[in-house]
């Protein structure tokens, strides 16, 4: 019972977000807010207050959710996670490391290019972007 | 016995070849998709940078206290904005591992969203009765602009949804808005779908990578 594979079926499934408030709001504003019946939200504001424990324990909770099919996460709030983030390796739900306002995204930090970055030159990606 | 030999090492070379050829089929695929997501990355930057800036306006315009989280409320409701998950099948049938994420913008499944099916069908009604009557003369062209209207109609429907769930969600934040946030809501929706997009190619990286690292150790043994 335990080991039976799941069925892959079409489903509605929510964006989990754990970013800066000015990015959560724009999602918010792209209706991507969800409130649920114990007043739980499938997204975490992180301002100067928040601590790295809020952070893990919100990131360990939306990719445990069934409901969650993508989170995204500022590349600055994973950098505080990182060894949770890197070590994460499911398809559902998709990790997702966007720019922040005060720190635009670095390609040597994402998980997927850091993952896959053995079959290139390190330096190689993060050089030719910039 | 010397055919035996020789055709088992064509054999071995074809294999060889093919093997070859699927790794560089593979390899292609990936490097294709990492370059895919790192352009992806670099629009969905500069869409988030435009939706901070008019966020920043509308924020400057309507008041600081107007255009902050703390309006939001803990009330029930659910998302406007969902994904659908479709995982589609290999070439040998079996499923893939990962998905294909696809967006679903502004679909409402609260009652307020049946009373506006129900709304739209009396409109559409009314107005094929409407129709009907100007045009009951000359059947062929009631016949022709009653298609026209219907196509007319479906997607303006569409587009009457989306207008009437994006004036939900900015209700949070006051009955008059500013444009500028109007224009943020846009440029944060055009994001999520460049989202989408990265997560399909962040899928379709970590296959190609898959596959690689296993045809590797296939030729290593």
């Amino acid at each position: 019972m335990a080991n039976r594979a799941q069925i892959p079926t079409n489903n509605s499934a929510l964006i989990a977000m754990i970013a800066d408030e000015d990015t959560v709001t724009g999602f918010l504003l792209a209706g991507v807010g969800n409130v649920d019946l114990r007043r739980k939200t499938n997204y975490l504001i992180v301002d100067s207050k928040t601590t790295v424990k809020q952070i893990e324990d919100a990131f360990k909770e939306f990719t445990t959710r069934d409901d969650v099919a993508i989170v995204l996460i500022s590349q600055y709030v994973a950098n505080m996670i990182r060894f949770l983030v890197d070590s994460y390796n499911k398809p559902v739900p998709a990790i997702l490391e966007i720019p922040s306002k005060d720190h635009p995204y670095d390609p040597a930090h994402d998980s997927v290019l850091s993952r896959v970055k053995y079959l290139f030159s390190a330096e190689s990606v993060a050089s030719d972007r910039r | 016995m010397e055919e035996e030999i020789e055709a088992q090492i064509s054999d071995l070379s074809i294999t060889k070849k093919k093997t070859e050829a699927e790794e560089e089929d593979q390899t292609l695929i990936f490097l294709d998709s990492v370059d895919d997501y790192l352009i992806l990355i670099q629009t969905l930057s500069s869409t988030l940078r435009q939706g901070w800036l008019e966020l920043a306006s509308a924020r400057h315009s309507m008041g600081a206290s107007r255009v902050n989280t703390a309006l939001l409320s803990l009330n029930h409701r659910s998302a406007a904005t969902k994904l659908d998950l479709h995982y589609p099948h290999n070439i040998d049938g079996s499923i893939t591992k990962s998905p294909q994420f696809n967006l679903c913008k502004w679909t409402s499944t609260d009652d307020n969203n049946s009373s506006m099916e129900k709304e739209n069908i009396e409109e559409d009604e009314q107005l094929k009765e409407n129709i009907n009557s100007l045009e009951s003369e000359n059947q062929e062209s009631s016949l022709e602009s009653s298609k026209g209207s219907e196509t007319v109609a479906s997607p303006h429907k569409t587009e009457n949804n989306f207008q009437k769930e994006r004036a939900k969600v900015l209700k949070m934040f006051g009955t008059l808005v500013s444009p500028k946030l109007r224009a943020s809501q846009l440029s944060f929706e055009t994001a999520l779908e460049t989202l989408v997009k990265v997560a399909n190619v962040r899928s379709s990286i970590l296959e190609a990578h898959d596959a690689l690292v296993k045809d590797t150790k296939n030729l290593k043994e």
